[in-house]
């Protein structure tokens, strides 16, 4: 497997940041109750953690060990203040709906967690990849968790409804419970998969 | 020479350097962005007059919002510093609409609320800013809990109750009372704080107008 590669599964499932590394989970409670603001966070994730990545990687020789936190949340809130300011002036609908979500992204254990782990010991194009592989790999287990509390809390996908008007919503749904149990859910299954399917691999070996 | 990485002054120096960079920078991006986001707040805070006063909808234009609003509404002055009022006429009847800002749960609130000048009945209420849970009181910005309030009859005591209700809207807009959000009682309270805030300043415009 070429490195590259071999990043991409290890953010997307071998050390997915959520299911292995389990970071990230104040966000996923927050906003996995809808979709779009749901695919919003990620994207926002993704684009942070990876120009993070990247700029801390570039500066990892300058940057003095007894320092290297504190100029890891700069560089990390910095790209989060740019995304907030850009959709301020561009997205005024979106900036406003999302609110308080943008600044939160910098409070996401991904970000902090892959320019400690992997920013600080590799390559500038690496570390892109490793905080793409990674902003993903969150993205897509959120994505299946607010697919389940949208549909189950509002009775619509995307915000558009098509349950009938008889659907009673699940208000435990909407509210950050159900996403503790969720989450839960989908940490014991990803991980009873994975022992299964390394206990074959040492059974076939 | 070989920098000595972890001595005091280079940390400092390092330190000093990589965040004034960054700082302004971030300061260049909003500077440059500021004339853009002043035109939306200002985009924003029209439409809103709008529609509280029920003049315009999500399919309403761009172009349309600014040239209802500058035909329709009459700014009037502020009731109080951070307040703003407007006037406007609608099938011969007056309204007086309000921009108020109020705490909430966990900033300030600001909605824009019009009514008849005699603030008996409302016209119509539309959240500007909040910073309420989202998912929780963040949906005081959803339509079915603002239109709630449209034509809603004021009670005697000057106040609409937010209440806990069905949790899909109260119909009845003689009763006084709009149903709260499940799971978000303490911003439903800022609410109607808010909005019996709101009234008693159309009161008094409409009084002396």
């Amino acid at each position: 497997m070429s490195p590259a590669r071999k990043i991409m599964k290890d953010g997307l499932w071998t050390n997915n940041p959520i299911f292995v590394q389990v970071l990230g989970i104040c966000s996923t409670l927050a906003v996995t109750n809808n979709l779009r603001n749901t695919l919003i966070m990620v994207l926002g994730v993704t684009f942070a953690t990876a120009m993070g990545s990247w700029t801390l990687s570039l500066l990892k020789d300058l940057i003095p060990r007894k320092v290297r936190m504190i100029v890891q949340v700069l560089v990390l809130s910095f790209y989060v203040i740019i995304i907030d300011i850009l959709l301020r002036a561009y997205q005024p609908a979106i900036s406003k709906q999302l609110g308080p979500y943008v600044g939160l992204i910098i409070t996401n254990c991904i970000l902090m967690g892959r320019a400690e782990a992997f920013a600080a010991a590799n390559k500038p194009g690496a570390s892109f990849i490793d905080g793409i592989a990674n902003g993903l790999g969150y993205g897509w287990v959120l994505v299946c968790i607010a697919v389940i509390r949208e549909f189950f809390g509002f009775g619509s996908f995307f915000g558009i409804k098509f349950m009938g008007e008889g659907f009673t919503p699940w208000t435990i749904m909407v509210m950050a419970p159900s996403a503790f149990f969720l989450v839960a859910m989908a940490l014991w299954a990803a991980n009873t998969y994975k022992a299964k399917a390394e206990a074959k691999k040492k059974g076939t070996k | 020479m070989k920098l000595k990485k972890e001595s005091i002054g280079y940390v400092i120096v390092f330190t000093f350097v990589v965040c004034s960079a960054f700082v302004v920078l971030l300061a260049a991006a909003n500077q440059i962005t500021l004339p853009r986001v002043k035109a939306n707040q200002s985009y924003a805070s029209h439409y809103a007059v709008l529609k509280a006063l029920d003049l315009a909808g999500p399919e309403t234009s761009k172009a349309e919002v600014e040239s209802t609003y500058s035909s329709q509404v009459k700014e009037l002055p502020e009731p109080a510093p951070g307040m703003a009022a407007y006037g406007s006429t609608i099938d011969g009847a007056a309204y007086v609409a309000v921009k108020i800002t109020n705490p909430g749960l966990w900033g300030p609130i600001t909605a824009i609320l019009a009514a008849d000048p005699k603030a008996e009945r409302i016209r119509g209420l539309e959240m500007l800013d909040q910073q309420e849970t989202p998912g929780l009181g963040g949906r005081i910005g959803e339509a079915w809990f603002t239109d709630q309030f449209k034509g809603e009859k004021v009670g005697s005591d000057g106040k609409v109750t937010v209440a806990q209700g069905s949790g899909k809207g109260d119909p009845d807009k003689e009763n006084s009372k709009v149903d709260a959000i499940t799971g978000a009682s303490r911003t439903s309270d800022f609410v109607q704080t808010l909005v019996a805030k709101a009234l008693a300043t159309v009161k008094e415009i409409g009084g002396s107008l």
